[in-house]
């Protein structure tokens, strides 16, 4: 009797019943999972500083290793830079990693800016990553720095605000420690000049098919960024990239 | 066309000098528009010039003659730097003390086209020449400026040579430090200088 009444009203006290006990279970469970969670997560937090202790050096001084530590820290979503950014103070994985890796990239992004500023005036802020690697690493007595640390060390910058980035341009990584950002035309210019170390107002025309107008004043913003250097015994006048200079 | 410089000095080298890559770059030899680019390679063509004429033991450059040379022409590329751009050049050296017009005054005119090129500057050269006393005894001796520059005793010195007028500022620093004093003879003419040693 009751079980037909049960379709009614009775069926529905039975549903809020079950569906109290089913919510007090997954409460349970959730909390069960969350301890466990909490467990696992301090043991990890040990095992992590652990081992960032004991491969400071090797973090340090081999650019393949820290390339992959940095990669199985954001593999697991861990910035081992995050405290190298403007946040300093109380950052969680600064403490649990060490400072090695922080001091590593504070370091190398220090040399970096010290580089771009003495260098600007030959290249109007914009600078292989390639170069500047090449300079770094033509100091004796410190390991070597990789392109990939380099690039890992201007991101850091970014959100600085100095005007600081990377630029990929024809396939080769540039920092720009300027704030002026490349309009899409002088990117495009730029890139056309890796291939032979310079471009021209029939370069441009005819690889680009823009007309003589859009060149010349593409050209001559490039020449006011101070991004390329005139070639005035050239017919027609050449404009070379800073970045075809060996250094 | 490019030459090389005529020697002003009695050594020579067996290797040209080597140029640096900039040397290479084609725009280099245009005076560049942009007022920081241009800041950057007047300070590339000064150390240029300095390390061109120290490998070169050049004393000075008469830009009239001198722009003939390969320091200011590559052959490699076909390019030159222009007279005007090359007097803008050592108008800039010049302002930082690495060269002195002949005449003194500056090239605002250009008239002057002659300049001395101190890749030391005085005080240096005022240094190695009193150790080269110190080390080869010749304290309290009376030296004239030819036998400084051209005597046995010097042949291996780096001062070999040297233009006197760099070598007689050389010896005025020398002079005002009271390392070495001026000798006249009887009829008041200059017989040459007496050093006291470098203490």
């Amino acid at each position: 009797m009751t079980m037909r009444r049960g379709v009614g009203l009775a069926a529905f006290d039975n549903h809020q019943r079950t569906a109290q006990q089913y919510s007090d279970l997954g409460s349970t469970i959730l909390q069960t999972h969350i301890s466990e969670l909490t467990d696992q997560l301090l043991t990890f937090q040990a095992a992590l500083k652990k081992f960032a202790q004991s491969h400071a050096d090797e973090i340090r001084s081999d650019p393949v290793f820290r390339s992959e530590f940095v990669k199985m820290c954001s593999a697991i979503g861990v910035d081992p830079l995050a405290s190298s950014s403007a946040n300093k103070k109380g950052s969680f994985w600064a403490e649990l990693l060490g400072s090695d890796v922080n001091d590593f990239f504070f370091e190398l992004a220090v040399r970096i800016i010290e580089i771009c500023r003495r260098t600007r005036d030959v290249n109007g802020g914009l600078m292989l990553v390639e170069d500047v690697k090449a300079r770094i690493n033509s100091v004796p007595g410190r390991p070597p720095v990789s392109q990939e640390d380099i690039v890992r060390a201007v991101n850091t910058l970014a959100p600085l605000g100095h005007g600081f980035g990377i630029v990929r341009l024809a396939n080769k990584d540039f920092i720009r420690s300027v704030p002026q950002e490349l309009s899409r035309d002088q990117a495009v210019a730029i890139e056309a000049t890796q291939a032979l170390g310079y471009i021209s107002v029939p370069i441009l025309r005819d690889n680009l098919a823009w007309e003589t107008a859009r060149c010349i004043a593409v050209l001559d913003d490039l020449v006011a960024s101070g991004l390329v250097w005139v070639d005035e015994q050239a017919r027609p006048k050449e404009y070379w990239t800073p970045s075809w200079i060996r250094q | 066309m490019s030459t090389l410089p005529s020697p002003t000095s009695t050594s020579s080298r067996s290797t040209s000098f080597p140029f640096p890559s900039i040397y290479s770059f084609p725009p280099f030899f245009t005076r560049q528009p942009n007022s920081q680019t241009w800041t950057s390679q007047l300070s590339l063509w000064n150390s240029l010039i300095l390390a061109y004429c120290r490998y070169n033991r050049i004393w000075r450059i008469d830009l009239n003659t001198a722009i003939e040379w390969d320091l200011f022409n590559n052959r490699d590329i076909n390019r030159s730097l222009k007279l005007e751009t090359s007097k803008e050049v050592l108008d800039s050296m010049v302002k930082k003390g690495d060269a002195e017009w002949v005449s003194g005054s500056g090239s605002h005119v250009s008239k002057n086209t002659s300049a001395i090129i101190y890749w030391r500057r005085p005080e240096e050269w005022a240094n190695i020449i009193a150790d080269w006393i110190d080390s080869t005894g010749q304290k309290n001796t009376i030296l004239t400026l030819y036998e400084i520059a051209e005597g046995d005793l010097s042949l291996s010195q780096d001062f070999r040579g040297i233009d006197p007028t760099i070598l007689r500022k050389a010896l005025d620093v020398l002079i005002r430090r009271g390392q070495a004093q001026i000798m006249k003879s009887a009829d008041g003419e200059e017989a040459g200088v007496k050093f006291f040693g470098s203490q």
